[in-house]
Order: C-alpha cells, then sequence, then structure tokens
C-alpha cells in the first residue's frame, strides 16, 4: 500500500508552462524517497501540491490514505512539511515555536511538552532552544525547522531541499537525523538538486527534468541502466578532431553510447578497463592527440544525462551538450 | 472552538513579538505623540473658531489622529506578510491543520490590542493638556477603530501577497496614505474646506471615521455620523476580508 500515491498530477502556470506533467508516483511507506533533479524540473512543485500548499491543476492524488484535492485539511493531519524556506520563527525561541506548532497541530499540551524535550535532544538543540531564531546559526536553525516538522509525529514528512546552504559537516549530521526518522517509520519525500544527496540517502529516487519523471528507482537500480563505465575525452586542437573522433568511437561495437559535451566527448562502454587501451590505441592511430581523459564508473549524474542529453552539474536548464545516442 | 483556539495560540505568539521588536512599538508611539506636541501648537489660535468649536483643540485633533492611527496599524500589518513569506512562516503554518481565518486575523487582532493600549497612553497624556474625555463616546470609538485597523489590515495582507517585495509594497502603502489623510480632515477639519474637496472625501472610508470619532469624543453616541461611519467599515471589513481570503488561499503559493 502506498503511503503516497499521484496520477497524471498537472500543475500548469500561466496557462502554458507545465511545471509538473502528467506525474504518476507510488511511494512504499517507511522509505526515504529522494526526487532529484535540476532547478525548475518541478521537484518543489510537486512536493507542494503532495503537501496541500498549492491546488492540483489536474490528477488525482493521495497522502497517508487522504484525498489530496478533496480532503486537504484531513492530509494536513498526517503530514509535516520544512521547505525552502524553513520557517523558523526569528523572534521566539526554539522551545516556543516547537510548542506553538504542536498545539497548532492539536496536540494536548502535556504532549506538547513531552515531545518538545524528546526533539531537544534528538535533534541536538539543547544548546540554543532558550534563545531567539534571529541568534541560530544556518545549521542549528535547520535543524530546528526540522524538529517542527515532525513535532506532531507526522506519517509522512516532505523536505524541500533540506541541506541546501548547509556545510558539509552540518549536512552529514542531518542525513543522519533523517535516517533516524526513517528507522522510526516515518516516510520521507525529499527533493534535492545534489547528485551525492539523493545517492547516498535515497531508499528509493526518481529523476525529475521538466515535469516529467525520466527514471525511478533505487540508486543501484538506476545507475545498472547505464551497464558499464563512463570515459571522457577532450583533444588538443579542437573541432573538427572531435568530430573525427566520435565518428571513429561510433565504429566500435563496445561502445554503447556517445554524449558530446561541449568540448568533450563522454563514451558509455561496457567495461572501461578492456575499452579504454582499446580506443587509445585507436586514436593513436588516426594521430589524435588526447588532452584529457577520465575514467569513472557510472553516477547519477550519468543517468540523469543519458535519460535527458544534459548534465545535472551543468546547473539549472541550460542545454549544453547536444545528446546523441548510437 | 479550533478556530478560537488557533486565534488565541496566534494572538499570543503576534503580541508578545511587538515587544520582542520593540522599534515599532516605539515608532507607532511617537509618531502620534508628535503630532500632538509639535502640531498642536500650530492649531491654539484656531480654538472657538471655525472647525474648532470648543476651547481646546485638542477634543478635535485628537479624535482624529486616533483615527489616522488606526488607520496606519492597519495598513503596516502587510509588511510582516512579506517578512513571514520570505522566512517561511505563512507556509509552515499553512501546512498544519490550523484555522485559515485564525492564521489571517490574528496578527490583525494583536495590532488592535496594541493600538488600544497606545490609545490608552495617548489620552492619558491629552487629559492633563485639557482634552475632554467622555468614556462611553471613548468605547464606542474603540469598537470603529478596531473595525477600521481590520479593513485596512485585510487589505494592506492582500496587496502584500499580490506584491511579495517590501519595495513596491512601501511604494503602494505610502502613495495610498497620503492622499487618504489629507482627504480625511485628520489634519484641519474638512468643514474648512472646498466643496470639492468635502465630496471627494466621501469616497475616503478614512473620513468617516474621523468625522465619527470626534462626534463620539464629544459624547454623542446616537449621532447619525457615528451611524454612517460604522455602516462603512462594517460594510468594507465585510469586503476586504473575503478579497484578502481569496488571495491568500490563491496567492500564497
Amino acid at each position: 500500500m502506498s503511503i503516497v500515491s499521484a496520477k497524471m498530477l498537472t500543475k500548469v502556470y500561466a496557462g502554458k508552462i507545465r511545471a509538473v506533467d502528467n506525474l504518476d508516483l507510488e511511494i512504499e511507506a517507511g522509505q526515504i524517497f529522494g526526487f532529484l533533479g535540476p532547478n525548475g524540473a518541478g521537484k518543489t512543485t510537486t512536493l507542494r501540491m503532495l503537501a496541500t500548499l498549492i491546488p492540483i491543476d489536474s490528477g488525482e492524488a493521495t497522502v497517508a490514505g487522504q484525498d489530496v484535492r478533496r480532503q486537504p485539511a484531513k492530509v494536513r493531519r498526517h503530514i509535516g512539511y520544512v521547505g525552502q524556506f524553513g520557517g523558523a520563527d526569528p523572534l521566539a525561541t526554539g522551545r516556543e515555536d516547537l510548542i506553538l506548532q504542536g498545539r497548532l497541530n492539536g496536540m494536548s499540551a502535556s504532549d506538547v511538552k513531552k515531545r518538545t524535550e524528546e526533539l531537544i535532544d534528538v535533534l541536538d538543540l539543547r544548546e540554543f532552544a532558550n534563545r531567539k531564531g534571529s541568534t541560530y546559526s544556518g545549521g542549528q536553525r535547520r535543524r530546528l525547522e526540522v524538529a517542527l516538522g515532525i513535532m506532531h509525529r507526522p506519517e509522512v514528512l516532505f523536505l524541500d531541499e533540506p541541506t541546501t546552504g548547509l556545510d558539509p559537516q552540518n549536512r552529514a549530521n542531518l542525513w543522519v537525523q533523517i535516517r533516524k526518522l526513517r528507522d522510526t517509520g516515518t516516510t520521507i519525500f525529499l527533493t534535492t538538486h545534489y547528485l551525492e544527496e539523493a545517492d547516498a540517502l535515497s531508499d528509493e529516487l526518481a529523476i525529475m527534468d521538466h515535469g516529467k519523471i525520466v527514471a525511478q528507482g533505487t540508486s543501484r537500480e538506476l545507475k545498472q541502466q547505464i551497464a558499464g563505465d563512463s570515459v571522457l575525452f577532450s583533444f588538443k586542437n579542437n573541432g573538427e578532431i572531435l568530430d573525427k573522433a566520435i565518428q571513429l568511437f561510433k565504429q566500435q561495437p563496445y561502445v554503447r553510447e556517445i554524449t558530446k559535451e561541449g568540448e568533450q566527448v563522454r563514451l558509455y562502454v561496457k567495461d572501461g578497463a578492456i575499452a579504454l587501451p582499446e580506443l587509445l590505441r585507436l586514436l593513436d592511430k588516426e594521430n589524435i592527440a588526447v588532452k584529457t581523459m577520465a575514467l569513472s564508473e557510472p553516477t547519477l549524474d550519468d543517468v540523469f544525462l543519458r535519460k535527458t542529453g544534459r548534465s545535472l552539474r551543468d546547473t539549472g536548464a541550460n542545454s549544453k551538450g547536444n545528446g546523441e545516442s548510437k | 472552538m479550533k478556530p478560537l483556539r488557533d486565534i488565541s495560540l496566534l494572538f499570543k505568539r503576534e503580541f508578545i513579538h511587538a515587544l520582542r521588536n520593540p522599534t515599532w512599538l516605539v515608532v507607532g508611539l511617537t509618531t502620534p505623540l508628535l503630532y500632538l506636541a509639535l502640531y498642536t501648537p500650530l492649531l491654539q489660535k484656531l480654538a472657538g473658531g471655525p472647525g474648532f468649536p470648543t476651547s481646546n483643540v485638542l477634543d478635535v485633533f485628537l479624535p482624529g489622529m486616533l483615527a489616522y492611527l488606526a488607520f496606519m496599524n492597519g495598513t503596516g500589518e502587510g509588511y510582516a506578510t512579506i517578512f513571514n513569506l520570505k522566512d517561511g512562516q505563512i507556509e509552515r503554518f499553512r501546512v498544519t491543520p490550523a484555522s485559515r481565518v485564525a492564521l489571517l486575523v490574528s496578527p490583525i487582532l494583536a495590532d488592535i490590542v496594541w493600538m488600544f493600549i497606545f490609545i490608552i497612553i495617548l489620552i492619558a497624556v491629552a487629559v492633563p493638556f485639557g482634552f475632554h474625555a467622555h468614556i462611553a463616546g471613548l468605547l464606542v470609538s474603540l469598537i470603529l477603530l478596531a473595525l477600521l485597523v481590520m479593513v485596512m489590515g485585510a487589505f494592506s495582507v492582500a496587496i502584500a501577497l499580490i506584491n511579495r517585495e517590501i519595495s513596491s509594497f512601501a511604494a503602494i502603502v505610502s502613495g495610498v496614505s497620503l492622499p487618504v489623510m489629507l482627504l480625511s480632515g485628520v489634519l484641519l477639519p474638512l468643514s474648512m474646506a472646498p466643496s470639492w474637496m468635502r465630496v471627494v472625501a466621501h469616497l475616503n472610508p478614512l473620513y468617516y471615521v474621523v468625522e465619527a470619532n470626534r462626534v463620539l469624543a464629544a459624547g454623542n453616541i446616537t449621532n447619525s455620523t457615528v451611524g454612517l461611519a460604522f455602516l462603512v467599515t462594517v460594510g468594507l471589513t465585510i469586503v476586504t476580508f473575503w478579497w484578502a481570503t481569496r488571495i491568500y488561499r490563491k496567492a500564497v503559493a
């Protein structure tokens, strides 16, 4: 039984921009589900529709068994949400903020008190819980915001770009907290544009681009689709040489896919260790001088690249590198 | 009742916030005090003449000033809305099951209570200078002023939600406030104005409240001016709240 489910979910802005386009989604309870994609892919819009924050234009969605379109008030009882901008109150202390959050969620005063202390321990807020929010560091504020999101013990927690702006140490720290939450039975639905985060944190993940899910599965499953390694070349005396090299690569049976990325070319090969010497021999024979070369195991970026023709690392919506499939 | 409980929770938060950010309180109180200290002396020679029938100009000026205070209190509401949009607090509360009406009305109610406190201080300051306070009239006037804060508060929140940027919001608010103030008779009663100004003033909600407040300050509760002001403000409260709620549901995306 899926705890979050969407069918043909669609959001259209300004009458024509399909921010989320006929999205289908089934998320099993008790896991961390990651939504990976560049800025503007529609991740946040999807999350906000599911969290009852913006109306669904067409399609259906249920969260924790409740219909998002028809029963948003019921959905709200089962979800927690931590937005990109957090929502910690700069003028209230962390403790006051937690108490208010619990009370607004209909918890009893005694339960609120108990839960507040519990969260102060779990998320390590004790040191600053009695200080005003405006005095917090980025990491401290984010921890409080996650605590606010789970104050009422929601079944589903939505986290929108939870670690954006955090330093590596705080990021790793938050990952630990998020996994702990999952281990206590909370389903976590998070968006991220960090490959490492999606890879390290998600039990299952979906890669999103232009309002659609382009790939979905566990990180391992997705990488297996690439089935092989990637080799990145650049050449001296660029220009025609690059095209010549591409023509050459195309003729090799072990090269599965070729993608031009600006002045570089990426090949997907079954086994890099075997293919690489072969390729070098070939280039040498044709007098093509290699400038740089890199061999790597597939990453989620390769999955993204393969599905969209663009690299996730080329931040955002630019579309360098014309996908060229063999 | 869930909405009432939510209102009391959020009201408490908003009320305390004002204390933690006392700059707003200080400015909110010193502005009318400065008018009393530095503007009423200019009116002294008009006492007993046109527009100022009693021996003390404060009897006319202070009630008008209180209406202006309510107007400014309400229009300032949108600033907090924009800050809370930016730091994610509005979103955070909207995901909770908290009553939507409570989310909208609680900050305005907190503002009204702060305004009541200011009014009591201003009257306490004005009485030794010869202001004649009529308790019954004053109590009715507080209700009228609270309604004006509601009208302007809902209006201001709606404008803030549409604009979302402090700079353009501030431009609109100050652009609207100046003509509204000049055409309300706060500084000098419009009975002294040429007839075209008096006609235009009737399009200005603040004008009705200023006029009614002066009548009320004279202890005249059953006057038709008072009835008219209530009619206008109650009507506008309904319209602006309907509008602001709509924008709130739609625009907070």
